[in-house]
This record gives C-alpha cells, structure tokens and sequence, in this order.
C-alpha cells in the first residue's frame, strides 16, 4: 500500500487540476455526509457542493501548492494545504489554506470534511 | 508645503463587473500602485487637481476575493469614501448591489459613497436608467460609466471630492492622463440614457425596496 504522502499528493494534484479545469467535475469526490466550509460558508452534501461550487465566478483560477502535510486519521487521512492561488482576469497572487479529511470507502477514499479560506494579514 | 489631502476610496462590487479595468485607466495611478500581498489589495494613488489644490484617492481595488466570498472587515475599515460597482449588462450584479452597501456601511458609517454602472458602451444594456433607484434611497450619487471608453470616468471622484472638502464649488482644473479608450460610447445614446435617469429621479420612489 502506498504511503499517506504519496496518496496525500495524488488526491490533491487531481483536487487541485479537476477544480481549476472544471469544478463540476469534483461532486465524485464527495458523499452526502461530505462537509464544505468555503470561506465561512458551510455546505452539506456532494450535489450541494457542487452547487455552490461551479456557482462562484472562478472560471481561469489556477492554484499552486506550496506546502501540504498529511497524517492518518481514522484508517483515513487529514491533509493541509497552503499555497498561492490566481483569479481569472487576475494579476495578483493571494495565499490559501485548504484542509481535507480523507475517509476510506471500498478501497478508494472521498472527502468527507474541506475547509478553505484565502489568508490576509487582517 | 502643506501634505497633499489624501483619502483612502473602497471599491467593492460584483467580480467581473469592471472594477480593475477602471482603476487602470489613470495613468499615474497605474504607474504607482502597490500590490500589498498580506492584504490582497492594489493600492492605487489617484491624483486630480481642483480649483482647490491636490487631491488622492488612495483606492483599494481587490485581488478578487470577492468571487470567493465576501470582503474581510480589513478591506473596509478607515475606509473615508467609496464607489460601489456593477455591470450595467448584468442584472444580478444591481441586485447585489444593496449587500454590497450593506457591507460597506457596517464598518464605514456616513461616508460619501457613489454607486456606478459600468459598461454603458455595450449596447446590450440589461440594468435600465428608471430601474437604477438604489441610490435615491440611500442618498448616494449614481453615474453610468464605461471604463473601457473614459466616459464619466473623472464624475465620480468629482462628487467625492466635493463632499470631502466640503466645497459644492470644487472643479477639476486638469485632466489626468488616462488610457487611450479602447471603445467609443454613443454620444446620442448618452443623451437619452441621461434623460432617462433624470425623469426616473423626478419619480416617487415605489414603497417596496427589495424589487429590482
């Protein structure tokens, strides 16, 4: 079996690559119980993740990983992004955080917690 | 020499509705700007030169945070005037107008606030000038603008500038140096849109207020 880095960075560089090509791609990775905090809007469910999701205005972002750390969690894993992400029409970088927990479902895993938020000295 | 007056504008508004591009259009500004990184906000330092001396807008234009969500209390505060924009071809960004207010109002009581419609070039206009209250409502200065053409581009900071100074009779004396517009608006169109907007204020405004 893989190790948890290597599984963390293979779910992230899909996560990352499906959200910035076409974000109504992710509702796979979610389960009814998933949970969304987005900025401090918090969402319950795969489809209303998607939902709100492919409805913000996000078309050409695109995210850079800086760092990422994992740790096993309940047969599962709970992953930390940072990084730098552009918006479309955009000339200017912000910074992100992003966390995920991982459950395992049938030899695969789906996100079952995602928190993000864009990060400011204020 | 006595400092230049300097204040600092909060631009808010719909992702998308122009807000960039228009700030882009003063050159100086532009040219010495700052992007500070821990804010996620360009500062643009918009000069213009009245009857009454040197003035700067110092304006907040975001990174684009907005599309991820609201503002952060930090974009606001020590706010002392601001332009709330929206996309005259898309109703959704006038009916979101009202948080945007709301949002700006929370942290900036009582400050000069100029509400403008951008994209007046495209001749595809969803928002119409008698739909456009907003305004009467919560006493702020409306203005149709097109960042892409300089139409009405020096009207807002004019109207803040007045009330910032206190001076109905403060003029601009010199014109910035803009970008050259990329598009040209209708002159007659213009016109009539201006005809529009002063028949819809010499209106009774309608009892309800969450209507577009």
């Amino acid at each position: 079996m893989a190790d948890i880095n290597t599984i963390g960075a293979q779910f992230t560089e899909f996560y990352y690559k499906t959200f910035d090509a076409g974000r109504n791609q992710l509702g796979a990775l979610y389960r009814p119980t998933s949970m969304l905090s987005f900025e401090g809007a918090q969402t319950l469910g795969d489809a209303a993740i998607v939902e709100k999701l492919t409805g913000l205005p996000l078309d050409g972002l695109v995210h850079k990983i800086s760092t990422q750390d994992v740790q096993p969690l309940d047969g599962g894993l709970l992953i930390t992004v940072t990084g730098q992400l552009l918006a479309g029409g955009e000339t200017n970088a912000q910074f992100f955080t992003q966390t995920f927990h991982l459950k395992p479902d049938g030899g695969s895993y789906y996100v079952q917690n995602d928190i993000f938020r864009l990060v400011y000295g204020l | 020499m006595a400092e230049t007056p300097t204040f600092k504008l909060v631009l808010v508004g719909d992702g998308g509705t122009g807000k960039t591009t228009f700030v882009k259009r003063h050159l100086t500004g532009e040219f010495e700007k700052k992007y500070i990184a821990t804010l996620g906000v360009e500062v643009h330092p918009l000069s213009f030169t009245t009857n009454f001396g040197q003035i700067i807008f110092n304006t907040w234009d975001t990174a684009g945070q907005e599309k991820f969500g609201g503002l952060r209390d930090g974009y606001y505060i020590n706010g002392q005037c601001g332009i709330i924009m929206f996309d005259l071809t898309s109703r959704i960004t006038y009916k979101n107008v009202p948080n945007w207010h709301r949002d700006l109002v929370r942290v900036c009581e009582n400050i000069p606030i100029v509400l403008c419609g951008n994209k007046v070039d495209i001749k595809e206009r969803k928002v119409k000038p008698k739909a456009i209250d907003f305004h009467r409502k919560k006493s702020l200065q409306y203005y149709d603008i097109s960042a892409k053409s300089n139409y009405n581009f020096e009207k807002p900071f004019l109207w803040l500038a007045r009330k910032l100074a206190g001076h109905q009779d403060l003029e601009f004396v010199a014109s910035p140096a803009l970008a050259p517009a990329e598009v040209q608006v209708d002159a007659a169109l213009m016109h009539q849109y201006n005809e529009e907007l002063n028949n819809a204020a010499a209106m009774p405004l309608p009892e309800e207020d969450d209507d577009l």
